[in-house]
């Protein structure tokens, strides 16, 4: 309840995020999109007129089109394995009752608080030919030469699963912690066994936490930029290494601005089938 | 002290939605009026308009004469009791009671005087340097009062502030606030949709229905006098009878009713008429089958709530009936009974 | 039996979470010249080699300096915005949360680029700081915005009626009520915003001017070409950081709470 005095003013409180973003988010992505259809510069990021070419380019090219369907393949798996071991571990977090939850919670949050840069570093430490993994089973006498851990995409899926786990448990955990346990004491009167009670019961109560987590986990794979460069290296290029290098090193801003458009296109696209094939309500939580 | 006068107050959210429609009501100074209603009924609304929360359509507002309609809440000087307390969570009982007195830059002595002469009055002394959430309900409501009083406004207003608490609690505060009123004499503006309440504590009852004052008067008085079927049911049980008047002598109306002849004050009606006749289930004598006077009914149920026995009965004629006894004579479901009203227990309704 | 198989299972998933980060802080008291493993013997001397080179000190204290900036931005301008949203927004309020939130939920690499164009465009480019500073701040606001809206959601605007029904104006409610009250969320957001500022990195290395390297860029540009222990000191150091001003505020943070 307000005085109805005080609203006149209040949109003040609004003001400075409102000009953040409408300036700096609203108006760069409409000019993005806009010089996504520019020529491109000799020597200088764009040159003056419009053409489609930078798209056709994209559809037409086998490069493009690998390291795109490489990307969303990426993307698919790291979200999926992330689900399958992240939803065990989400849901015994969000039972109250557990000893060591804050240390449990702790562990599950650090790896937010450890720079991306640090981390993919730490998977390059294990993952290499000579890194920590190779060695130990080579010094155990299982496997004779090195497994090539690193620069593909299982390195890629890895070290990307490890670093998006907290964004899949996370929001799967608060769904199970709202969830009031005396559904489950109900479900168990009513004569619903275990498995039951976590197929009729759990699992569509914690859907938003899951629907949230996946979308969440599927759009940082796909825009991932220092993980992918730090293990794939150059043999595997991920779309968004192709686009920030198309960037920063070949100066081709148009193209790169058509590629990041697209990649996103297809993203947005494959969250919205998602969300509908699994009922989602839409409402950011 | 301060005198309250309400005109033609009315409150619109939109077109067409009228909380609040043209009510006019005027408080004496030190009085406590009750606003009791179903909700919806525009209470609250009102009451949100003294207290300068809501703003006002059209129709005044004043304190003593003086306009307050366009005075902020913070200017108004009033006390406010609120559902849920409201009480500063951060806030020491006694951070809470300063509140109000640091807005209002009262010297620090004469602060800590009036602070204790209030946690006196509320019986919170041992409790001054808790945090709300360290108290039990009552106490929260307590000194929810107190934050309201130790400022001395001008008039206090109470927003159902009893809602919240178990059944023996209610009554206990129900006496506390009426005392504390009583002593302090301060206006009061109470609102609440529990009739005994509004029964219990106030010096006037104000109905409102759908934004409209229904009828306003003493408790007893609209207890016993409704003057709408809505007003009669709101504020306890009733049985309500239809019945033709039969004759009309000096300003008194026979009425033929299923318990026999009533006689209620005719007013503008006459011979001929239908009247509905209001008859409180307490009226109502029950006395054993072979008693002599009154109409044969049956017992269908009764209700054993320790002092009292509600029934319900059948009339011969189907109609049944309710009536509210004291429990010391007791009669089963089936049983055979008398029942037996006196002619001036009735009350007309004025309206349908 | 069913419980032990899942804790089991937890802890390996837990130690799956701890392991790079353990290996780097491993990595960092190696005394070899390069990481190898197993390592060749304990040594500080990695830590020695970064507290001395003057570009990852530069680099610390550019992360610093640009995460305590786009803190205090974001903490100010979300927390003005979250009180909108939960006392004032009406109509257009889901709309206004999802546009509050739109920098995290598009992707960063989309938003540096946009970022990076239009600095270009208003003929700024990335000779300052200043688009360097608005991407962290983008960044950062819907941290802040989703910490202090959950904390005003505990509110209960009853406490600024009361206290204005007490005599409190406008600025008085908000300094004495619904500040100290919504505390805990502005100061968690704030957290967040910190510690997120610190580590971002798309954005820093899209729109980075010269000298302006943050930590992880600075990391991850001497790892292209570096293989000694030293980026797994500087790691080290970075994660002692982060997790003592997140131990630290928890704790002051902890105190508050407990008041009331």
């Amino acid at each position: 309840m307000q005085s109805a005095s005080a609203r006149p003013r209040a949109y003040l409180l609004l003001l400075p995020a409102a000009i953040l973003l409408i300036v700096f988010m609203a108006v760069p992505y409409l000019n993005i999109f806009v010089i996504s259809f520019r020529n491109p510069g000799q020597g200088t990021p764009y040159a003056d007129g419009y053409t489609l070419l930078n798209y056709t380019r994209i559809f037409t090219s086998t490069l493009y089109q690998g390291q795109l369907f490489n990307t969303l393949w990426i993307g698919l798996v790291t979200t999926f394995i992330t689900l399958v071991i992240g939803l065990p571990v989400a849901f015994q977090l969000g039972r109250a009752d557990l000893r060591w939850r804050g240390l449990a919670y702790g562990i599950v949050l650090s790896p937010l608080l450890v720079g991306i840069v640090i981390r993919s570093y730490g998977w390059t430490i294990l993952l290499g030919n000579n890194g920590v993994i190779n060695r130990t089973l080579i010094n155990l006498g299982v496997i004779e030469f090195p497994l090539p851990l690193m620069y593909n995409s299982l390195g890629i899926i890895i070290a990307l699963v490890h670093v998006f786990l907290p964004f899949m448990i996370l929001p799967i955990m608060s769904a199970v912690q709202s969830i009031d346990p005396a559904l489950v004491s109900a479900a168990r009167s009513l004569g619903a066994g275990r498995v039951t009670v976590i197929r009729r019961i759990l699992l569509p109560l914690a859907m938003p936490g899951i629907q949230a987590g996946c979308i969440l986990v599927f759009v940082l794979s796909l825009s991932a930029y220092v993980t992918p460069a730090m293990i794939g290296g150059l043999r595997v290029k991920t779309m968004a290494v192709t686009v920030v290098d198309a960037l920063l090193d070949t100066f081709q801003w148009p193209l790169g601005a058509a590629l990041a458009l697209v990649l996103s296109a297809i993203g947005a696209l494959i969250v919205v089938i998602f969300a509908r094939a699994t009922r989602m309500r839409w409402k950011v939580q | 002290m301060t005198k309250v006068s309400i005109t033609k107050l009315t409150k619109n959210y939109g077109p067409g939605i009228r909380a609040v429609d043209s009510i006019s009501l005027d408080i004496p100074s030190g009085e406590f009026v009750s606003l009791l209603g179903p909700s919806g009924c525009g209470k609250t609304t009102t009451l949100k308009m003294l207290a300068g929360f809501e703003s006002v359509t059209s129709g005044g507002i004043a304190f003593d004469g003086q306009d307050v309609v366009s005075v902020p809440p913070e200017k108004r000087d009033i006390g406010m009791v609120f559902q849920n307390y409201a009480l500063f969570p951060h806030m020491t009982v006694r951070g809470n009671l300063a509140f109000g007195l640091e807005m209002r830059k009262v010297p620090k002595a004469d602060m800590d005087r009036r602070i204790q002469a209030t946690l006196d009055l509320v019986q919170l002394t041992p409790y001054a340097d808790r945090y709300p959430r360290q108290l039990s309900g009552g106490q929260q409501q307590r000194v929810a009062i107190g934050r309201a009083l130790v400022i001395e406004p001008r008039i206090l207003l109470l927003d159902e502030p009893l809602a919240n608490l178990d059944a023996k609690l209610r009554e206990e505060m129900r006496v506390f606030i009426r005392d504390l009123q009583r002593r302090v004499g301060i206006t009061t503006v109470y609102v609440t949709h529990d009739q005994a309440e509004a029964m219990t504590m106030s010096d006037r009852v104000v109905v409102m229905f759908g934004g409209k004052i229904a009828q306003q008067g003493r408790p007893g008085d609209i207890y016993d006098y409704p003057v709408s079927r809505a007003v009669a049911g709101f504020v306890g049980q009733v049985n309500l009878i239809d019945g033709k008047i039969v004759g009309v002598d000096s300003g008194i109306a026979r009425v033929d009713t299923p318990f026999g002849p009533a006689e209620v004050k005719a007013g503008h009606r006459t011979e001929g008429d239908p009247v509905t006749l209001v008859l409180r289930p307490e009226a109502i004598d029950i006395l054993p089958a072979d008693a002599a006077g009154g109409v044969t009914a049956s017992v269908v149920a009764s209700y054993f709530s320790g002092a009292i026995l509600d029934y319900t009965l059948a009339l011969q004629d189907g109609q049944t009936v309710d009536v509210k006894t004291i429990a010391r004579q007791r009669f089963e479901p089936g049983a055979q009974v008398r029942l037996a009203v006196d002619a001036h227990r009735f009350w007309p309704l004025e309206v349908g | 039996m069913a419980r032990q198989a899942l804790n089991a299972y937890s802890i390996l998933i837990y130690i799956f979470l701890l392991l790079p980060i353990g290996v780097v802080v491993g990595a960092s008291l190696n005394a070899g010249e390069f990481l190898t493993f197993p390592p060749q013997g304990l040594s500080l001397r990695w830590y020695v080699a970064f507290l001395n080179n003057e570009v990852f000190m530069r680099a610390i204290r550019t992360s610093l300096w640009i995460a305590a900036v786009s803190m205090v931005v974001s903490g100010i301008v979300g927390t003005m915005a979250a009180v909108y949203y939960v006392h004032y927004a009406a109509r257009w309020k889901e709309h206004m949360r999802i546009a509050m939130l739109s920098p995290l939920l598009l992707p960063e690499v989309l938003t540096a680029i946009s970022l990076l164009f239009f600095v270009y465009a208003i003929g700024i480019g990335t000779t300052t700081m200043f688009g360097l500073l608005v991407g962290h701040v983008l960044i950062t606001l819907p941290f802040v915005f989703m910490n202090v809206t959950s904390s005003l959601e505990g509110y209960d605007p009853d406490w600024s009626t009361a206290a204005q029904s007490l005599g409190a104006g406008r600025w008085t409610r908000f300094r004495r009520i619904t500040l100290p009250l919504i505390k805990p969320g502005v100061f968690s957001g704030c957290l967040f915003a910190f510690v997120i500022s610190f580590d971002v990195f798309t954005i820093s290395f899209m729109l980075k001017s010269i000298g302006s390297s943050t930590l992880p860029i600075q990391l991850f540009d001497y790892l292209k070409s570096n293989y000694t222990p030293e980026a797994a000191a500087v790691s080290t150091v970075s994660i002692v950081v982060t997790i003592l001003v997140v131990v630290i505020s928890e704790k002051v943070l902890g105190l508050r709470i407990h008041r009331f």
